[in-house]
């Protein structure tokens, strides 16, 4: 960029930013029943061709990665193999197999988030997946760990979600085995990052650091029992109201490179064991695979750390049992 | 309007950024700071241009970029009017032909781009906002101005002022 000639702003060019600058504060100012379809026009086809060479790209980019990782994985079962009795590394191999989409079974789409520049990336997130693999509005958005968001937008082939750092964000939220409620939002910028915020939580329940919160289920929107943070303390009460608590998300949506999109139909579903409840539901069931071969066991009773509370009973829907050796189905 | 084969060089470099933002950024790692290719080919053509040139284009990218957050729709277009605007007119103010000031034009127009659109967006607030314009944007303007200066070593014959 070298220096430019004489030429400064004339009347047509200060007249050109007036217009420009007009056309997006309104924009701005359109409502959100305006904004979405002139965005999602955009994005069927300005945008279009451009988020399928993204799309390519970050496919060959996690390409190359689950080639290193499996790689890595391989050396490293070799060589425990090698020096671990052989029922252990059945073990691990079993583990792999059975991934979080194995254990869901049905009903969801995976898909790639396609990071965008900007200051939006991260609150909102571009996905590769739309109508045509089955993506719905409000569709839950999970990764490995659980919650990422819920579908915004969907086109044919791509989705917009929100993720949960947006200020819009809000899940219903329980703490893990107690009968505690609460609601889950954003709180950026503390600390170091993002961090998530327990709000309503009944002044007489005083949760302990390091409880796990999940999704409660209720609102019809989050299926019951995935993961959103963990307590890391209180951040401030209403003395004799209630209590809002800091929670340490388990999913970062900016360094999520790969998620799940439920199907909206699996709104009443409960998934506590797909993302591995650390107190399991009363009527849940553990897959046990040990030298005496594979068999399904009910877990002892958790034991209660808010004594003055139970855990209502969960509507578990019993998890889909592959039977030994079966690989899970990942479906597209 | 003949085209000259000067003309014709800078919008294949122009074409390469554009090219580059969407197949080399998602491979250099954690989004929040990787290089915005899309700006850099913005402000290389906002310079080489009338200010209304600048100013529609910047418009026109940012109502794009918009499309990929739909909830803040429009504040991409603000500010990406307002930096191709003033790149445009910032060009008659002449700087140099030196690769660290123009590095960090860059970095100015990248963090301006960041201030405006975050301010205008209304989303973030508190220590949220002073997290993302102090810490997350320099670094991410740091990046782009570093791909801006790798372009014009790469492409320098190609870019010189009297190419446009």
């Amino acid at each position: 960029m070298a220096p430019g000639s004489d030429r400064y702003a004339s009347r047509a060019d200060t007249a050109a930013f007036l217009i420009c600058l007009v056309l997006s504060l309104v924009a701005l100012a359109l409502p959100a029943g305006l904004k979405e379809p002139i965005a999602g026009a955009l994005r069927r086809t300005v945008l279009l061709p451009v988020l399928a060479v993204q799309r390519q790209a970050v496919a060959s980019t996690a390409a190359r990665e689950r080639l290193a990782k499996v790689r890595f994985e391989r050396d490293s079962l070799v060589l425990e193999t090698t020096f671990l009795p052989e029922l252990r590394a059945e073990n691990d191999r079993l583990r792999a197999l059975l991934g979080l989409a194995g254990r869901l079974g049905h009903g969801f789409a995976t898909a790639e988030v396609l990071h965008q520049a900007g200051v939006a990336d991260g609150l909102t997130l571009v996905l590769s997946a739309g109508s045509e693999e089955g993506v719905e509005q409000f569709a839950p958005v999970v990764a490995a760990g659980g919650v990422l968001g819920l579908v915004r937008t969907v086109d044919p082939h791509s989705s917009v979600a929100l993720a949960w750092t947006h200020p819009d964000f809000r899940a219903s939220a329980m703490v893990e085995g107690t009968a505690v409620y609460g609601i889950v939002r954003a709180r950026r910028g503390e600390r170091s990052g993002e961090l998530m915020e327990l709000i309503g939580v009944p002044y007489r329940e005083q949760l302990v650091p390091g409880a796990r919160v999940v999704t409660s289920g209720l609102g019809e929107v989050f299926p019951r029992g995935i993961p959103l943070g963990t307590v890391q303390g209180i951040m401030t009460e209403a003395t004799g109201w209630e209590r809002t608590y800091v929670l340490q998300p388990v999913v970062h949506p900016s360094e999520t490179a790969h998620v799940i999109i439920l199907s909206p139909a699996r709104a009443a579903d409960t998934l506590q064991a797909a993302f591995g409840a650390t107190h399991p539901a009363p009527d849940s069931v553990l897959l046990v695979h040990d030298s005496a071969g594979v068999r399904i066991v009910r877990p002892p009773p958790p034991q209660r750390r808010w004594p003055r509370q139970t855990a209502p009973p969960l509507q578990q829907t019993a998890p889909t049992v592959p039977p030994a050796g079966a690989v899970p189905q990942l479906r597209r | 309007m003949r085209i000259t084969a000067p003309q014709v060089r800078v919008g294949l470099v122009l074409a390469l950024l554009v090219a580059a933002h969407f197949v080399v950024r998602p491979r250099l790692g954690d989004p929040r700071f990787a290089p915005d290719f899309i700006l850099v080919a913005l402000l290389f053509l906002a310079t080489r241009v009338r200010p209304m040139a600048g100013t529609i284009a910047g418009f026109l990218v940012g109502l794009v970029t918009d499309a990929v957050a739909p909830t803040a729709f429009g504040s991409a277009a603000v500010a990406l009017t307002v930096v191709g605007y003033l790149s445009g007119w910032l060009k008659a103010v002449a700087f140099a032909d030196n690769l660290l000031v123009n590095a960090l034009f860059v970095f100015v127009a990248a963090w301006a781009r960041d201030a405006i659109e975050v301010l205008v967006a209304h989303q973030l607030q508190g220590g949220a906002l002073g997290w993302q314009l102090l810490a997350l944007s320099p670094l991410a303007a740091a990046s782009t101005a570093a791909a801006a200066a790798v372009t014009l070593l790469l492409f320098r014959g190609w870019l010189r002022q009297s190419a446009a």
